[in-house]
């Protein structure tokens, strides 16, 4: 086996953590720093794959900075990896660079958030198929729910940085500002002219917001932000947009089925709690329909995933 | 030394390179593995259960992570004999460890027909009888956890498939296991190999529903080692010992200490199986602290250390 094709591989891997900054309530962002064998293997690393993050050797945190609802979470050992995607990678020379966006909900991001600066972590990856980037689309829109906000900001850059002729917009939703992972300025007229999210205007890209409570941007589903934009271009084919999405899976599936009523290609990114993340061991099903017929079969959210085609997708 | 360590084991027969195998559900079907170590440096391989017809498993959640383990409910999920002579057992073919293809199925002429047809593949050293399923015809009650049942399905497989080394894999989830364990060896069981999993549930208090869409699954991982250890010592005291039957041990293997706990307490071989979504080249590292082991304590052949747990108290502690 030639040494190019052996190094850019999924192997487990060493990263030393550079920084750790919180972001918001619940939100932080880890760079790491992978050197030698990891380096060439992520560099290769496409929007929308992902990683399996070993947190069992990181500490908790002090049980005063543990947040009350997370106490008895926080009492669980850690025995599985995690599955995280990039918020952003680089390669320089012999080095690649990651950023991680975490959200605190349990044990392993609980430890995540007590790493610093010289700090290694094990790391599998690259795993998976990332999201298709096709020849034939003007436009590409990405529409986040919550955490769904990493993968879709590495591809972000991708589009932005090797296919400038793709017009791209990112639609973000949340339950509330607080549950937006973003550095961003909420102010109403950032909003107003589509600035809101630096994450994204720092490549071009107008953002458009919503809230359930209306606490940052328009008030409503994500979705319905979505739907109202496609229904007032009515100009656009829709053979030349495709949708790019991640996020809740309630999202997902109405994102999905706008899609096809407007005969638009659309990829998602799904969530399966994994075990292995390497296909190992099954847990991660997610159920598709067999071309065009009724049957369904189950896929591997890892291996197959954790992109799909909108269209295939059952969701639950 | 450790060059001269001998790490070969002989199983009902079978030479193996070294006593480690990856266990049935947790090694995908070998070409997974392949970027994390050299397969080839395995003793044995036991393949997911495959049965006749394919099977999509159960919905998700399919798992739930407990502590120092994790409950499956996969549900059997495979790709169905044929597909898997078809796809899966060539590249089986290739590597040097003994394949064993776990079969299960919910009736006895399931059993036989995945069986008979295993056994005209040059691939196959041996079948691995995976008795934890629900039997249909017998309303639904595990083959593994009653002693008629499993002499009626160890028989009817032996017999199908005689010219292959039958290992019986038995269920902790029993009261009496030496007693499940003689009636598989005196049915024509070559092997045993335990443990599978413990059945256990895991609650949310928020939605009061078990998190497992099956509500119930396979409990595996470091908590069921020591009774893992126990069990295969139990059976081999009661049973293995005097029949010479070969176990292959398994439950929460993480490191070589812990294969050598099971050899000792009577395994000739062991299977690695949860530690690998962690660490999927672990069992290579086993091989190789077996290795250590041995040429530390100068034993030259580790096969001697089979059952050679001592008698009378353990003063070091
Ligand atoms: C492909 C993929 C990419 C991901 N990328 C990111 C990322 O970039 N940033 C990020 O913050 N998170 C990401 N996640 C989610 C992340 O894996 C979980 O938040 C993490 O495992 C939580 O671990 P924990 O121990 O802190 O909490 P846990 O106690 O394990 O989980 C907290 C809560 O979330 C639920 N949960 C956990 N894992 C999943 C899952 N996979 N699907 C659905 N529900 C789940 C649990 O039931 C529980 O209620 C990703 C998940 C997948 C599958
Ligand atoms: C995800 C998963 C899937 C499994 N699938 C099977 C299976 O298909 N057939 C079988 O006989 N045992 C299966 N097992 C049981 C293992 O082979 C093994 O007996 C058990 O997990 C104990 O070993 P461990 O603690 O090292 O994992 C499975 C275990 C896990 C964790
Ligand atoms: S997580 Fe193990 S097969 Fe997908």
């Amino acid at each position: 086996m030639s040494q190019i094709s052996s190094s850019s591989k999924k192997g487990v891997f060493s990263a030393t953590v550079l920084a750790n900054r919180q972001i918001g309530q619940r939100f932080h962002r880890l760079r790491l720093e992978f050197s030698a064998d990891g380096a060439r293997a992520f560099a290769q690393f496409k929007p929308g794959q992902f990683t399996q993050v070993d947190l069992s050797s990181a500490a908790l945190p002090p049980e005063q900075d543990t947040p009350a609802d997370l106490l008895d979470a926080s009492r669980r050992e850690l025995l599985l990896r995690r599955p995280f995607s990039f918020a952003d990678v680089t390669a320089e020379g012999d080095k690649t660079f990651a950023e991680l966006l975490y959200c605190v909900v349990g044990p392993a991001t609980l430890r995540m958030t007590t790493l610093s600066s010289g700090d290694r972590v094990s790391i599998i990856g690259p795993l998976g198929n990332g999201f298709r980037i096709l020849g034939d689309k003007k436009t590409a829109l990405l529409v986040v729910g919550g955490m769904g906000a990493p993968p879709l900001q590495h591809l972000a850059k991708t589009l932005t940085s090797e296919h400038a002729e793709i017009e791209v917009v990112a639609f973000a939703g949340a339950k509330a500002a607080s549950e937006l992972p973003f550095e961003g300025r909420l102010d109403e007229i950032s909003q107003q002219l589509g600035f809101s999210l630096p994450e994204f205007t720092k490549y071009g890209i107008n953002s458009i917001v919503a809230t359930d409570d209306g606490s940052a941007g328009y008030r409503g589903l994500v979705t319905d932000r979505l739907q109202q934009w496609l229904d007032e271009k009515s100009g656009l084919t829709p053979d030349s947009v495709i949708i790019y999405s991640c996020g809740p899976e309630a999202m997902l599936a109405k994102v999905a089925e706008i899609a096809r009523d407007k005969g638009i290609d659309c990829q998602v990114s799904m969530e399966r709690r994994m075990a292995c993340g390497i296909g190992l061991c099954q847990s991660c099903a997610v159920e598709c329909r067999v071309d065009d017929s009724s049957q369904t079969t189950y896929k591997l959210c890892c291996e197959d995933g954790p992109v799909f085609d909108g269209r295939e997708v059952v969701f639950v | 030394m450790s060059e001269r360590v001998d790490l070969s084991v002989d199983f009902a027969g079978l030479r193996l390179a070294n006593p480690v195998f990856t266990a049935s559900g947790t090694c995908g079907y070998a070409d997974e593995l392949g970027d994390f170590m050299d397969v080839n440096c395995l003793g044995g391989f036991t393949t997911k259960s495959i049965t006749l017809k394919p099977r999509k498993g159960n919905p998700t959640p399919r798992i739930v992570e407990t502590d120092a383990g994790m409950l499956n409910a996969i549900g059997l999920a495979n790709i169905g004999l044929e597909r898997f002579i078809e796809e899966k057992l060539p590249v089986l073919e290739r590597m040097t460890p003994a394949v064993f293809v776990n079969v299960a199925g919910e009736t006895i002429g399931e059993y036989v027909a995945v069986a008979e047809r295993l056994a005209t593949e040059q691939a196959v050293a041996g079948i691995e009888l995976n008795i934890s399923c629900p039997n249909v015809e017998k309303g639904g009650i595990s083959f593994g956890t009653e002693p008629a049942q499993v002499r009626e399905i160890t028989a009817a497989v032996k017999k199908a498939a005689a010219n292959r080394l039958l290992m019986v894999k038995l269920s902790p989830s029993v009261t009496d296991i030496a007693a499940i364990a003689r009636a598989a060896v005196e049915s024509g069981a070559d092997a045993l190999s335990l443990i599978n999993t413990f059945t256990a549930m895991v609650v949310d208090i928020e939605t009061r529903r078990p998190v497992l869409a099956n509500r119930t699954g396979g409990l595996s991982g470091p908590a069921i080692k020591p009774i893992a250890v126990h069990l295969v010592n139990k059976v081999y005291r009661e049973v293995t010992k005097d029949t010479g039957t070969p176990i292959l041990g398994m439950g929460g293997i993480r490191t070589a200490s812990d294969a050598i706990e099971f050899i000792l307490a009577g395994a000739s071989a062991v299977a690695i199986g949860t530690w690998s979504f962690i660490d999927p080249g672990c069992a290579a590292k086993i091989v190789e602290g077996l290795r250590s082991y041995c040429a530390a304590k100068d034993i030259a052949n580790i096969s001697k250390l089979v059952g050679s747990l001592e008698a009378g108290r353990n003063l070091a502690h």
